[in-house]
């Protein structure tokens, strides 16, 4: 198999890849919001079992929680393995990462100074209004950094799904090289995740340097 | 209803914009403020003076609600916002709020908006319309020797002109009573005196205002009452010349010798 025919065979999975790439983003980005709150709620048990549950997601290996989401419901209720594995890939990926990022928002929200709260309060802000307007426009600048680490990330980690068979361009090129006995398709690989990751960094760039206009 | 008639009558007499009574508090262990009355007359500055420690700034930020109080009675224009450390209703709380700003020692301007927006945000928060909000921080700006920083952010600006878009912000909601809480102790020298001196305009402008501050001959000329702390009681109070010309009580002699050092 010539080298142009593993890239165009593996560049037909590159949508798949997108698509956990961007599906995962889109649901954990505001999942790690709603994680973060809860885990600093001030009611004991909430943020005891959002800790927890943190730490489980943290603490085991995002692999196995693949396979756990895409095969776990056929173990446990004897129910059909999903015929689109995106589904259980996308659900998979996204908690794990709304976990990280849940991590990521609590330190943000915590490194804003008191004295932004209290300006607010006196100055009747409500506790929604001093949130979205004061507290986490400064918030997504100092995590920035972060997330953008988080993001760079991810892009490698699409690759995982190789292990639920999702036909995603790693799992493509990892068949290629089985059937070819060729390492090629690897090299193919780690060039795509390559410059897809030199666009997320290119965008992040432009991002931070929005957020540049004040300290 | 009776209360209500009752509320109204006293703040038909009310010459008081706001009045404290035997106020307390505590952290943990540690009494901060014990059985603190004082009330501030319209047109009024009242400067608080004392060690750190003294409970000075436990007290304006009591009556501003940052910090609640134990037990006593906190009364804005005669009308009870706190009696007997038993706190009115949130929406209650929120009307009495606009009664009073608060300057803080380290100004906590909103760093990711410009001047202008700092300042004229609130207003527009309380219903305000947007060009008249403008308006208005245009003018407090221009007031306060800002005009041409409206479009600058917070870090771009020195310490002193800081504290004076913080006291523009404070301003623009109308305040009756502005509370100051050592307004130039986290200035250079140097940029003390600017603050000070919008703060003397105001007072000029018959502005009512509660000073905690260390600035001595300020206090002095300024105020028309001086209040010495220590100790979470109020040691001394009277006029500033009583009170730095002649005081009684041997505390007081003794935290000015050292001032004067």
């Amino acid at each position: 198999m010539s080298l142009m025919t593993m890239i165009i065979k593996m560049s037909e999975g590159l949508s798949k890849t997108c698509a956990i790439f961007f599906l995962t983003l889109l649901f954990s980005l505001p999942l790690g919001m709603i994680v973060a709150l809860l885990r600093m709620s001030k009611v004991k048990i909430v943020s005891a079992v959002t800790r927890f549950i943190i730490t489980v997601l943290r603490g085991t290996p995002l692999m196995l929680q693949l396979l756990a989401v895409t095969y776990g419901p056929y173990y446990l209720f004897g129910a059909n393995v999903a015929r689109n594995k995106l589904i259980p890939v996308v659900i998979a990926f996204s908690i794990n990462y709304a976990a990280y990022f849940a991590e990521i928002y609590r330190g943000g929200i915590e490194s804003i100074p008191v004295g932004q709260y209290e300006a607010a309060e006196v100055l009747g802000y409500t506790k929604v209004q001093t949130f979205m307007r004061i507290i986490l426009p400064q918030v997504i600048k100092r995590i920035m950094p972060s997330v953008t680490n988080e993001v760079v990330t991810l892009v490698k980690d699409t690759s995982m799904a190789f292990t639920v068979s999702y036909q995603e361009m790693f799992t493509i090129g990892k068949q290629i090289a089985n059937s070819q006995t060729s390492f090629m398709p690897f090299l193919v690989a780690g060039a795509f995740y390559y410059i897809f990751n030199v666009i997320v960094d290119w965008v992040m760039g432009r991002i931070e340097k929005r957020l540049d206009y004040y300290r | 209803m009776e209360e209500n008639r009752k509320n109204t009558a006293e703040a038909a007499k009310a010459s008081s914009i706001l009045e404290i009574r035997s106020l307390q508090k505590s952290f943990g262990e540690h009494s901060v403020l014990k059985d603190i009355s004082l009330s501030v007359d319209r047109g009024n500055v009242i400067s608080i003076i004392g060690p750190s420690g003294s409970g000075k700034s436990t007290l304006l930020r009591c009556a501003s609600f940052l910090e609640t109080a134990d037990g006593g009675d906190i009364l804005y224009d005669g009308q009870y916002a706190v009696r007997d450390g038993a706190y009115a209703s949130r929406a209650e709380l929120n009307r009495f709020r606009t009664r009073f700003g608060l300057v803080f020692q380290n100004f906590n301007l909103f760093p990711h908006y410009s001047v202008l927006r700092n300042v004229s945000e609130p207003a527009i928060i309380h219903g305000e319309n947007k060009e008249n909000a403008r308006d208005r921080a245009r003018e407090l700006l221009k007031k306060m020797g800002l005009d041409g920083k409206e479009n600058a952010y917070p870090f771009q600006l020195s310490g002193g002109q800081q504290q004076r878009v913080a006291i523009a912000r404070a301003l623009a909601l109308n305040p009756e009573v502005l509370y100051f809480d050592e307004p130039t102790s986290a200035l250079d020298p140097e940029l003390t005196g600017e603050v000070l001196k919008v703060i003397r305009q105001l007072a000029e402008d018959k502005m009512t205002m509660v000073v905690v501050t260390h600035e001595m001959p300020f206090a002095r000329a300024v105020s028309n009452h001086v209040i010495f702390m220590d100790g979470g009681v109020i040691v001394e109070e009277g006029h500033p010349e009583a009170v730095f010309g002649s005081p009684v009580q041997e505390r007081t002699k003794q935290f000015l010798r050292n001032y004067q050092q």
